[in-house]
């Protein structure tokens, strides 16, 4: 096979990554919403609880989390597609990591914002809503872009899965071709074109939001 | 086929075990991506054609997931005649890909010494060597000992990829316990436990670490 055979065959499987990263994303958005949210707001035992689910999808090693749903929900009776689990998985995993890019714009704001919210006579819900989410989400914007770029890299992970994303496909084709430089640097090559475009995007979101930070963080 | 307990704890001693393997390639992949992550930072520096060059590797890297390194160098290095073994692979696979992440957080903590600092170290004419060993490396130390840290961490909840080229660390000896008795439950709880467990005693020792580097500074 050419060069480009190889890159046209793996690409094949761009359709699953994009897939498992949109339903992906179905899940880490309001997780980490929600998650972030409350871990900013409760109190005592609340918080205690918010921060161990948090904790649990954050601290577990996914490759582990993967597995550990992928065998262990039909042992408990629970059937769920390889496409379902992967999704459920890494979206919870990222949304893990964004709930504490959440909680952490929204710790960041001066009390002053809060408090000019309730002088003017709005509700805790209301200043949340109105004030401290819109500031909070831009400011971490950047985060949240590499977030996104880590919950594509990962859903390289649904290959063990039996689902054919393109990472599947190198290791198909490195089965009929001995090729495994071509094979494997056109797997590298195709997570590029995917991921540094956002990479871009995340560094030009940065400039606008943090000027004086620079734009050399990115990724 | 329930959940078996009695099966699952009998499956603990075996899976710890394997807690060296786990913990050596956590703390060599972690020395091999900060020396790597260093000097791809002061080439990177260092400007002209060749900074320019690692300046795009290192944007590569970040855009590429790390099991695509971990295959890439798994097939490729036979391919040329270099034979290691599978944790050697796998050690350079996570150092490789981890470097990328500390080149950033080394040029974060050099960026964030004062300026007057290499000027002093230019108008006392010490050559450019003697400036990184003696006036740049001990303040970026301090600055770069927290984000070091938290990568640890992620070094860590990375060594489970291992388990995929092989490599006998605590999720590869699960899998290995499955295989054998057709059970995968089990072994994946007792080994995402013991991963969650190490994970969060492993991040709190260095926020503990932090604390006393900060107290240290402010002295």
């Amino acid at each position: 096979m050419s060069l480009l055979e190889i890159w046209l065959g793996i690409l094949q499987g761009l359709g699953i990554t994009a897939e498992v990263t949109a339903y992906g994303l179905v899940f880490a958005v309001p997780f980490a919403l929600v998650f972030g949210v409350a871990q900013f707001l409760a109190t005592g035992m609340t918080r205690f609880v918010v921060t161990a689910v948090i904790e649990f999808w954050r601290s577990s090693a996914v490759v582990i989390l993967l597995f550990f749903f992928y065998y262990v929900l039909p042992v408990m009776g629970v059937t769920l597609s390889a496409l379902t689990v992967s999704s459920l998985v890494l979206g919870l995993n990222a949304g893990g990591y964004a709930s504490q890019a959440v909680r952490a714009g929204l710790q960041s704001l001066p009390p002053g914002q809060r408090e000019a919210g309730m002088a003017l006579g709005l509700s805790r819900p209301a200043i949340l809503l109105l004030i401290e989410l819109p500031q909070a989400l831009v400011a971490m914007s950047p985060t949240f872009v590499n977030n996104l770029i880590q919950l594509v890299k990962a859903t390289s992970l649904v290959s063990l899965v039996t689902l054919t994303d393109m990472t599947f496909r190198a290791k198909e084709i490195a089965q009929t071709d001995y090729d495994p430089v071509a094979i494997y640097s056109a797997l590298l090559l195709a997570f590029f074109v995917v991921c540094y475009p956002i990479a871009l995007a995340g560094r030009w979101l940065e400039a606008r939001v943090n000027p004086e930070r620079g734009t050399s963080r990115g990724i | 086929m329930g959940f078996n307990l009695d099966f699952a704890l009998s499956t603990v001693p075996t899976i710890i075990g394997a807690i060296g393997t786990t913990l050596i390639a956590t703390v060599l992949s972690c020395v091999g991506a900060s020396v790597l992550g260093f000097t791809f930072e002061m080439i990177r520096r260092g400007g002209g054609a060749t900074g320019l060059a690692v300046r795009f590797l290192i944007d590569f890297i970040r855009s590429t997931p790390v099991l695509a390194w971990l295959y890439f160098l798994y097939f490729v290095l036979p391919f040329y005649g270099i034979r290691l073994g599978a944790m050697t692979v796998g050690i350079l696979g996570l150092s490789l890909y981890y470097s990328g992440y500390l080149a950033e957080v080394f040029k974060a903590g050099i960026d964030a010494i004062p300026r007057g600092q290499q000027e002093a170290a230019r108008a006392l004419s010490l050559t450019r060597r003697d400036t990184v060993v003696f006036v740049i490396a001990p303040q970026m130390l301090r600055n770069v000992a927290a984000p070091l840290g938290n990568y640890l961490v992620s070094i860590l909840k990375a060594t489970p990829y291992l388990a995929i080229l092989a490599v006998p660390e605590m999720l590869g000896r699960a899998f290995d316990i499955a295989s054998e008795t057709y059970r995968y439950a089990e072994p994946l709880t007792v080994a995402g436990i013991l991963f969650l467990a190490l994970a969060l005693l492993t991040s709190y020792g260095v926020k503990r670490i932090e604390q006393r580097l900060l107290a240290a500074g402010r002295r």
